[in-house]
């Protein structure tokens, strides 16, 4: 599953060639794990470059949580092997494996201090009294929390806690940090906001990370690249922007925002592009499928244009106009079916519900999916 | 409709009151006995002395059978919880048929009728020639280990998972998470249970009366012995002041530690 | 290695539990199973012998019978005024519920031999209750409560009394109000309200009080033979008077005989009262 998506195989040469600058921190390899009679993970590759930060993204009971774990040595895999910093851990349990981990629910010690919990690591690696006091130290500064290094933290905030159970997290160096959606149980405001701090964080100590993620913008803002899962499999790999704006199907296409779906015939091919006939229009999409194929095609609505009768594109009709503030929402019906199209800047009476308009779009704005019909 | 709803609340009131009255006043007729100055309790009593308490620590086998009972008691309780709370620990994430059976045999002796499980231990002891106090000492852990396993369960299960794998997560080795990170949070579910095997142990009748034996009485069989044989004189009283005053500072020291909602629901 | 832990912790309670609890019923078991002997513990011979005798002795069936009446009378007093209690102490704010429950648990730490003994001293012939009636100049001569059949069934009936009250209180007290307020919202009156889903609803408490009532009543030797001496004899005393005669495998035999009454108590309440279909109904 981890080959490459159609069309972008010169973003997977240029992953290739840092692959090997810098050597994979954690590797799966056909990873699998069943609960029962229920497959958790399926089959799963990866490799996680040094000082990345990887995260696994998908609706709950995905398997992405599993896959965490099962690097953490919380589960153990039915096939597959696990490596961290190349050192084969498949059945070494976790507490002797190189990780350090940030729990959904923080999991900080109710009996210990904030600094006793930062500490707590360096005491189970017989870190020598006085570097410990140092690493506990510069891990809370990098947070901006020495000053509550006495509390306990029933005393401290939401957001609070969570920069503890980062600093207890990375003051130990770890060779990888997993992250189980840590910033879940913050409000909307306070998470984008540790996203930022998160990132400049990770990559100021250049740690590795792997991060598990059901919020796509959250994804989107934190990774060096995505790992799209479904029913125990990654559905796609690649960076943030590849997995965007080149979904290799319609699943992960509407995990990642709203998509227009529009089903067609090719009817010819070009160079680099095929062209496809579609109830309304005809199309012309990047990519390589053979004439008479019937093909879906996936249009993100920030890239549909609309524009007045006169122009080319494919006929819609407006039926609803929802205003949201930076931007305003058109729900569309077309030949092809209902479309969605967001539009910055438009004006109150550009517009109006029941407008004639056609719609159009950059030719590489359109992606053709993998699997006809999902 | 509002008659009946008053004649309700009326039946629940006075119920109450007797039914308070009927459990509490056998206790209390005792302690206030065990004060009396006369050889015959009188009510209301005609004076105060404390006569009686320095009879009871005068006779050596009164004295021999209290000192006997705490010990027992506190080497039961310390036995019992420790196994319990393992029993608890190992089960406190296991689901299935396998678990429910564990767990179902480890409550077993709160229900089980004692009586039989002395007379069974009676005629083991005898076929394979335990000495009296280590069979007193086992058959009091059997009793008391129901109570460390069921509050430390109890602990145990409220615990975020998360925590002990936190530990783990941080380089700390099973045993290590344990006495960093479980104990230290389950503690007050050890401790109640502690307490309450104590309590159980310091007054337990039904295997002690087959598994007493010679010079090697507890407190609650000497008390029941010398009720048959000797009769009921204010000696007793005492006796049994003194056994109500330590369970009152046991529960005194349940409630400054662990708090009253953990007593209450431990039973 | 997860599992070498598992072992570390499950091995000394399990083998504690088996060697010195499930080991010595399975051995008391099999030596019912034999005659006795005068020599030895137990003969050699396998018989069933000890069950017929007692099953077929009008003595044996005497005892057992009133073992279950004195029994029913307990566990029928214990409803009848432990179900008021019980609502009475639901209703209580927290702070007083715990404090009335704490009251209750108090008792049952006390050992029942000096509970027992507060009894004898309030009806024994120069008890608190005799010398109080003939202060009153109502009786001029003691009255014999102590040694009968009603000292046993009032004492013993208090003793367990709290059992019932503390099991019964704590499932009222979790039950969500609003049942019953739904049930006054669709008409019932307070008291359908309380026959058709307060009632069912407190089943498991019911459930739980009144098998520790009868399974306590079984067992409590002490308590029998200081109130009711020895006349008023019931299953346990048997028991005890076999072992004290060193007649093991009919001792044995007996302690079967409870344990089977037991058994078919619970399954029978298990059966009537259903509470594992309501059970957890208040969370």
């Amino acid at each position: 599953m981890s080959a490459p998506g159609p069309s972008p195989q010169l973003a997977s040469r240029t992953r290739g060639e840092r692959a090997e600058q810098h050597p994979a921190d954690v590797q799966l390899v056909g990873v699998r794990k069943r609960f029962g009679g229920v497959v958790a993970v399926n089959d799963v590759s990866v490799e996680i470059p040094r000082g990345t930060i990887f995260s696994l993204l998908g609706p709950s009971g995905c398997g992405k949580t599993t896959t965490l774990r099962l690097v953490a040595g919380f589960e153990q895999p039915d096939a597959g092997e696990v490596y961290i910093r190349g050192a084969r851990v498949t059945s070494m349990p976790p507490y002797r494996r190189d990780f350090s981990m940030v729990f959904q629910s923080y999991a900080l010690f109710p009996h210990l201090t904030v600094a006793q919990n930062v500490a707590f690591g360096l005491r189970m690696r017989r870190v020598a009294r006085g570097d410990r006091a140092r690493g506990v130290d510069e891990a809370l500064e990098l947070v901006k929390l020495r000053a509550l290094a006495d509390r306990y933290p029933r005393q401290l905030s939401g957001g609070q806690q969570q920069r503890v159970a980062l600093a207890r997290a990375i003051v130990v160096k770890p060779a990888v940090l997993l992250l189980d959606e840590p910033l879940g149980a913050l409000d909307k405001l306070l998470r984008e906001e540790m996203q930022v701090e998160l990132r400049s964080l990770q990559q100021r100590l250049g740690i590795t990370a792997v991060f598990v993620t059901h919020d796509q913008e959250e994804a989107l803002t934190l990774s060096d690249r995505v790992a799209v899962m479904r029913n125990g499999v990654i559905e796609q790999i690649g960076a943030p922007r590849e997995i965007y704006d080149r979904p290799r199907n319609a699943f992960v296409a509407s995990f990642l925002g709203a998509s227009n779906f529009i089903d067609g015939v090719v009817v010819a091919r070009e160079a680099a592009s095929i062209v496809v006939e579609t109830p309304g229009t005809r199309i012309s999409v990047p990519g390589d499928k053979a004439a008479g194929e019937r093909v879906r095609i996936a249009v993100r609505p920030e890239r549909l244009r609309m524009a007045r009768t006169d122009a080319h594109g494919l006929p819609a009709t407006i039926r609803d106009i929802v205003y949201r503030g930076p931007v305003t929402h058109f729900y569309l019906d077309s030949a092809s079916g209902p479309l969605l199209a967001y539009q910055q800047n438009a004006r109150a009476g550009d517009w109006t519900i029941g407008d004639e308009v056609r719609c159009a779009w950059d030719a590489d704005s359109a992606v053709v999916l993998d699997g006809a019909r999902e | 409709m509002k008659a009946a709803l008053s004649a309700g609340s009326m039946l629940r009131g006075t119920a109450t009151t007797i039914a308070f009255a009927l459990i509490v006043v056998p206790i209390l007729i005792v302690v206030v006995a065990a004060f009396s100055p006369n050889d015959y309790f009188q009510f209301p009593p005609p004076g105060f002395s404390l006569r009686w308490f320095v009879e009871f620590f005068g006779l050596q086998t009164m004295r021999d059978a209290f000192v006997l009972s705490i010990e027992l008691a506190l080497a039961s309780a310390t036995i019992a919880t420790i196994l319990g709370t393992l029993a608890a620990l190992f089960l406190a994430r296991r689901h299935g048929a396998i678990a429910a059976l564990l767990q179902s045999l480890f409550l077993a002796p709160l229900v089980f009728p004692t009586l039989i499980l002395g007379v069974a231990l009676l005629l083991l002891y005898k076929t394979i020639g335990m000495p009296v106090f280590p069979g007193l000492l086992l058959a009091h852990c059997i009793v008391g280990m129901p109570y460390g396993f069921r509050t430390v369960l109890a602990s145990a299960q409220a615990l975020d998972p998360a925590l002990e794998e936190a530990g783990q997560s941080l380089g700390a080795d099973p045993l290590r998470t344990l006495f960093l990170v479980t104990l230290p949070l389950i503690w007050p579910g050890v401790l109640s249970g502690w307490l309450f095997a104590f309590i159980v142990s310091f007054g337990e009748l039904n295997t002690a009366l087959f598994l007493t034996g010679p010079g090697v009485t507890t407190l609650p069989i000497e008390i029941f012995s010398y009720l048959q044989f000797t009769g009921s004189q204010l000696v007793i009283a005492a006796a049994s002041s003194v056994q109500i005053a330590l369970i009152v500072i046991l529960v005194a020291v349940i409630e400054r530690v662990v708090g009253i909602a953990r007593i209450t629901r431990a039973r | 290695m997860k599992s070498a832990w598992g072992w570390f912790l499950l091995a000394p309670p399990l083998v504690l539990a088996l060697v010195f609890f499930v080991v010595p019923l399975v051995y008391l078991f099999w030596v019912s199973l034999h005659a006795s002997s005068t020599s030895e513990l137990y003969g050699a011979a396998l018989t069933l012998r000890n069950y017929s005798d007692v099953l077929a002795d009008s003595f044996y069936l005497t005892i057992v019978r009133r073992t279950l009446g004195v029994a029913a009378v307990i566990l029928g007093l214990c409803l009848l005024i432990g179900y008021p209690v019980a609502y009475f102490v639901a209703l209580l704010p927290v702070r007083r519920r715990m404090l009335a429950i704490l009251l209750l648990l108090f008792p049952l730490m006390v050992s029942n031999v000096v509970r027992a003994y507060g009894w004898v001293s309030l009806l024994e012939r120069r008890g608190v209750v005799n010398s109080t009636l003939r202060d009153l100049h109502l009786i001029d001569a003691p009255l014999d409560l102590l040694y009968t059949p009603s000292a046993v069934v009032i004492a013993l009936m208090t003793i367990l009394l709290p059992y019932m009250v503390i099991s019964i209180a704590n499932t009222l007290a979790a039950l969500d109000r609003r049942y019953q307020e739904a049930a006054q919202a669709l008409g019932a009156s307070p008291l359908r309200t309380f026959l058709h889903v307060t009632l069912p609803l407190s089943t498991p408490g019911i459930a739980s009080g009144t098998l520790l009532v009868f399974l306590l009543t079984l067992s409590a030797y002490v308590t029998i033979t200081l109130l009711g001496g020895p006349r008023s004899k019931l299953l346990v005393s048997l028991i005890y008077d076999s072992v004290t005669a060193f007649q093991w495998p009919r001792a044995a035999a007996l302690a079967f005989v409870l344990l089977a009454l037991a058994l078919a108590f619970t399954g029978l309440i298990l059966a009537l009262l259903r509470p594992g279909r309501v059970q957890g109904a208040g969370r």
